[in-house]
């Protein structure tokens, strides 16, 4: 049925050309580059020696980098499944248009995801600090003393941050799958009977599926790829290098100089992505278009 | 870059014989052509010293750039001269970091231009550190040696006396959490956070201990010798028993636990009183007071070194004999020095700057502060004790980040001081094997 | 239309109870660096950090920002715009015509290449950043606008967008019509196409310049003068200045807390007025194209 346009071969190319040159320059040619060194040894300005995949051998033997990865797989489970929970709840409630204040609660959750990762850390940052923090004396009533930036906590206050930016974004995503719904459906529903929680366990959970498997891919990357609010916090406390696979690789290239080997475990990382993006999309049969 | 090695060393020839009556020093003249020099560096309100350069050296301009401090312009430099351009022509280097750029080859030797005449400009053990045999790779710039500072006004309240030995510090420390029921501590375990372990290592190096040696090609690593063993179960003991702190240094909370009185001393390096002068409320003012840094049994008076840099050249730049002028003038000319020590807080690490009248003025607010003590005499003296013999390893940074770990478990209590060490010492040594270091 | 029952039964005020709750944590960090920016650093560390005291020094710690090296965080602020302004342009327009390309023409590989782009989401951005380094350096354009700006034009996020915005707001049968009165590939592009378009403009223009705006990691490795660092950075460095100072003339917190308070209050009212487009975009990424 769809009529598209059959004139010239190269008229596609034309629209395209702008987005490929700059496309093949700043994403695929250094990523071939970054294949490239990955493949060889160098310490300085010493000539490079080549060395195969022992890059690739060393990133997964590495205990840095593993750890970093086991954390962030240990973080995508528990902030995870926190954050998709409460963006769910949230944008049930958002969508039942008979709940009050839908446009205001829409309104405030989202804002957080408007203000740059890195203010969201210096901010969050500063709340944390003792001296700084409101929360000192809100748990002060309790009798209670926390310290956000000890070794022990910090890895609940960066799941914290990282909820309070983007519990809003996951919520607006699932909305939308939410308002896709014909409306019609919940009409009959309520005719045969159901209650709202029916409606909502055999209707909006069930067609919700591909925009929550897109929430959850988004995570996944997202988790991976953490690095502005460690990085931030670094300058208020101890974050360890091998926190996130990102601050690893970042630690390794330009503050140990050695790009050979992070080039390795970038490459590695992203593979890592991928594959797991791929499970949660098979997992649910999920195909775009 | 041709002409320049002989009149160097004829000038300074002539500088050696009158070194003694430092202060208006004649440097190299200047010959080659007009140029500009590109010059990272972090230290606020250079621009005053190299405005009076320019003046001196109409020929060499300076291009001034703040890449970020520490770190962030180590990360920038490591970039660049990886990429093979972009490097500046001179560079401001902390002295723990110079092995890590010279091992990676990016700076010149700047003995080729006579460096090494200029060598009793400045305190012994600042050359030592910019130096690896003959080469020498940067010019000394400030340091930090440690001396101890505390508030007067607690040590009253509590009778406590000054420490003159780590027993009787040790002793005070006691004596200060069993009379105030914990609620004031001698002094904070300033190694927590990332990278702050430079603080253990100074006490470690005024010990008359250290961690790395270059024997002709070889590096020897030991991290875990006996002496660091004593240093650091000593603050570990303090520490577990809670007459010591564990702040975060440079936190709101470390400054606030001085300023509310809730820590009583610092070893306090060339630069701290101006911070403590600055940053602590200003009922502390006048409280406070310094003296030499407590010492172990059986050695003559040492100290060690926390912080300062240096200005090295880099292997980039096109004028490396404009470059090295620039350097060594920054440091040796006492009102350059008086200058960066006012704006930029920078104690320096020659005679020229040390003994300027400037920085004995004891009517400021720093020394005010200290109860109108010549603070600056204090570190002068610590600076004269610093131990020569410590020298740092190429894959410092490894250990910065590693150590963070195995102290905040041995803080912790999850390990003893001893494994966290011991561990250091291991990670380290392979990490250095892997990088291709001959090490042992 | 069943008619709204008791406004509040226990259930509902219950759950918007804590639905005002959520709205609380999520506001919190704006309401702390409100009060924030309106104290002086002694009030800052003495005063209760959840309230106002006086004397007020919201202006004075404008003043304090505005001179302060320089008034540099204005410059920044500039810069910002400079960044965020062309990023946007340019990525709306390349993002237009890649999607035009992708959504309109058949051609060989389409969708071998549209694949392959998507995929790219999942490279980690340390993968790219340092041959993006190498790279602007043979192009002599380290420490220039250009390289912040021309690795950020390229966006696949933004070109999935429109090429969804494309095949939902422009039927195919327009094409046909278009060719009989003779237009050419190009006019109907930027005639017929564009206007109707216009929504999925609006929402890729906010999304890449948000984007851009809240950038760090980039303009953190190709920029290393002061006086080209946008604010994400530049505040950055200020707090790590701050923290973890060990020489004089650090900037002071309450110049930070002001530029933190500059750097988020254009996206705020960005995110309230044009809150429909943040919205569609998301919702259009959600559902099936």
């Amino acid at each position: 049925m769809r009529t598209k346009f059959r004139s010239g071969k190269y008229m596609p190319f034309v629209f395209l050309s702008p987005f490929l040159v700059l496309f093949a320059l700043f994403y695929v040619a250094p990523l071939i580059y970054g294949f490239y060194i990955s493949l060889f040894h160098k310490y300085g300005l010493r000539p490079p020696t080549f060395v195969g995949l022992e890059n690739y051998v060393k990133a997964f033997t590495d205990s840095g980098f593993l750890s970093s990865i086991l954390t962030m797989g240990e973080f995508f489970l528990i902030q995870g499944s926190i954050m998709i929970g409460l963006a769910l709840l949230f944008a049930l409630y958002i969508d039942n248009e008979q709940n009050h204040f839908r446009g205001f609660f829409k309104l405030v959750y989202y804002i957080p995801f408007a203000i740059p990762t890195v203010i969201s850390g210096i901010l969050w940052g500063f709340m944390y600090s003792k001296s700084l923090s409101p929360f000192q004396s809100i748990f002060g009533v309790f009798g209670l003393h926390p310290n956000f930036l000890s070794s022990g906590s910090l890895f609940w206050s960066i799941m914290n941050i990282v909820t309070w930016e983007w519990v809003g974004y996951n919520m607006i995503i699932l909305y939308s799958g939410l308002q896709s719904i014909p409306r019609e459906l919940y009409e009959s529903a309520k005719i045969d009977g159901a209650r709202n929680f029916d409606v909502i366990r055999y209707i909006k959970l069930p067609l919700i599926v591909p925009s929550l498997i897109l929430a959850i891919v988004f995570t996944v990357i997202g988790t991976f790829q953490i690095f502005n609010e460690p990085y931030v916090l670094q300058s208020m406390t101890y974050v360890s290098t091998h926190f996130t696979p990102n601050l690893y690789i970042y630690t390794t290239a330009f503050s140990y100089g050695n790009f050979n080997f992070a080039a390795a475990m970038a490459i590695v990382l992203a593979l890592v992505t991928f594959a797991i993006s791929m499970i949660f999309m098979r997992f649910a049969g999920f195909k775009e278009e | 870059m041709k002409k320049f090695v002989i009149p160097a060393l004829l000038i300074s020839m002539f500088l050696l014989s009158c070194a003694a009556f430092a202060g208006t020093v004649q440097l190299p003249v200047y010959n080659g052509p007009a140029v500009t020099l590109t010059f990272w560096s972090w230290v606020p309100g250079l621009d005053h010293a190299i405005a009076l350069f320019e003046k001196a050296y109409p020929k060499i301009k300076i291009n001034w750039t703040n890449v970020g401090t520490g770190q962030a312009e180590y990360n920038k430099l490591l970039t660049a001269l990886t990429a093979g351009s972009g490097a500046p022509d001179v560079v401001q280097i902390e002295y723990q970091m110079l092995p890590t750029f010279i091992s990676y080859g990016g700076l010149v030797d700047l003995s080729k231009y006579g460096a090494n005449n200029y060598k009793s400009l400045f305190v012994p053990w600042t050359w030592k550190q910019v130096s690896q045999g003959n080469a020498v790779y940067a010019i000394p710039q400030d340091t930090g040696p440690y001396s101890f500072a505390y508030n007067k006004a607690i040590f009253d309240k509590y009778g406590l006396t000054v420490p003159k030995t780590w027993d009787e510090y040790a002793a005070d420390a006691q004596k200060l959490y069993e009379a105030s029921n914990g609620k004031v501590v001698l002094g904070n375990f300033d190694a927590g956070g990332t990278g702050n372990i430079s603080w253990l290592i100074g006490l470690v190096w005024a010990a008359g201990g250290h961690w790395w040696e270059l024997q002709g090609n070889t590096w020897v690593q030991t991290i875990n010798s006996p002496t660091t063993l004593k240093v650091v179960n000593f603050w570990g003991d303090l520490v577990s028993k809670g007459y010591i702190s564990t702040y975060t240094p440079w936190t709101t909370d470390w400054y606030n636990a001085m300023s509310e009185g809730k820590v009583a001393s610092i070893m306090s390096p060339a630069w701290m009183p101006a911070l403590l002068a600055q940053n602590l409320s200003s009922s502390n003012a006048g409280n406070w007071r310094i003296a030499p840094l407590p010492q172990w049994p059986g050695m003559p008076f040492t100290s060690g070194n926390w912080g300062g840099s240096t200005d090295a050249v880099t292997i980039q730049s096109k004028y490396p004999e404009a470059a090295f002028i620039f350097a060594l003038w920054l440091n040796t000319n006492e009102e350059a020095c008086v200058l960066d020590n006012q704006y930029g807080g920078l104690f320096p690490a020659s005679y020229a700057g040390l003994e300027a009248p400037a920085l004995h003025d004891t009517s400021t607010a720093i020394d005010q502060f200290f109860g109108g003590q010549d603070v600056n005499q204090f570190s002068f003296d610590a600076s004269k004790a610093v131990n020569t013999d410590f020298a740092w390893a190429p894959w410092l940074n490894y250990v910065y980040t590693e150590s963070s770990k195995d102290i905040n478990d041995a803080i912790s209590g999850k390990i003893s001081w001893t494994q966290a060490f011991d561990q250091l010492q291991n990670a380290s040594l392979n990490y250095a094997k892997s990088q291709g270091f001959n090490v042992k | 239309m069943d008619t709204k029952k008791s406004l509040y039964s226990p259930s509902t005020l219950i759950i918007m109870t804590l639905m005002f709750v959520a709205s609380a944590y999520f506001l919190l960090p704006f309401f702390w660096i409100i009060v924030a920016s309106t104290k002086s650093d002694s009030q800052l560390f003495s005063t209760n950090p959840l309230w106002f005291t006086s004397p007020f020094n919201f202006l004075s710690n404008l003043k304090v920002v505005s001179s302060y090296d320089n008034a540099i965080l204005w410059r920044w602020f500039l810069n910002s715009l400079i960044y965020a302004g062309s990023v946007s342009a340019g990525t709306t327009l390349i993002s237009a015509m890649a999607g035009f390309a992708f959504s309109k023409y058949d051609f060989k590989l389409k969708n071998v290449l549209f694949y392959i782009i998507l995929g790219t989401i999942m490279v980690p951005t340390t993968a790219l950043v340092l041959p993006i380094y190498l790279l602007m350096h043979g192009l002599n354009l380290i420490n220039t606008y250009w390289a912040v700006i021309l690795p950020s034009l390229v966006n696949p996020f933004t070109v999935y967008l429109m090429r969804i915005f494309w095949m939902k707001e422009f039927p195919n049968e327009l094409i046909d019509a278009a060719h009989v009165d003779g237009a050419s590939d190009f006019a109907i592009f930027f005639r017929i196409g564009l206007p109707l378009v216009r929504g999925g403009l609006a929402t890729v223009a906010l999304f890449s310049f948000v984007n851009t705006w809240n950038n760090f990691f980039l303009p953190l490795v190709v920029i290393s003068k002061s006086n080209l660092y946008p604010l994400t950075l530049g505040l950055q460095v200020w707090t790590s200045i701050t923290t973890t100072s060990v020489g004089r003339g650090a900037p002071p917190y309450g110049a930070i807390n002001m530029g933190i308070l500059i750097s988020i209050v254009p996206l705020i009212l960005a995110f309230i007025f044009l809150r429909r487009y943040w919205q569609s975009g998301l919702s259009s990424g959600a559902i099936k194209g």
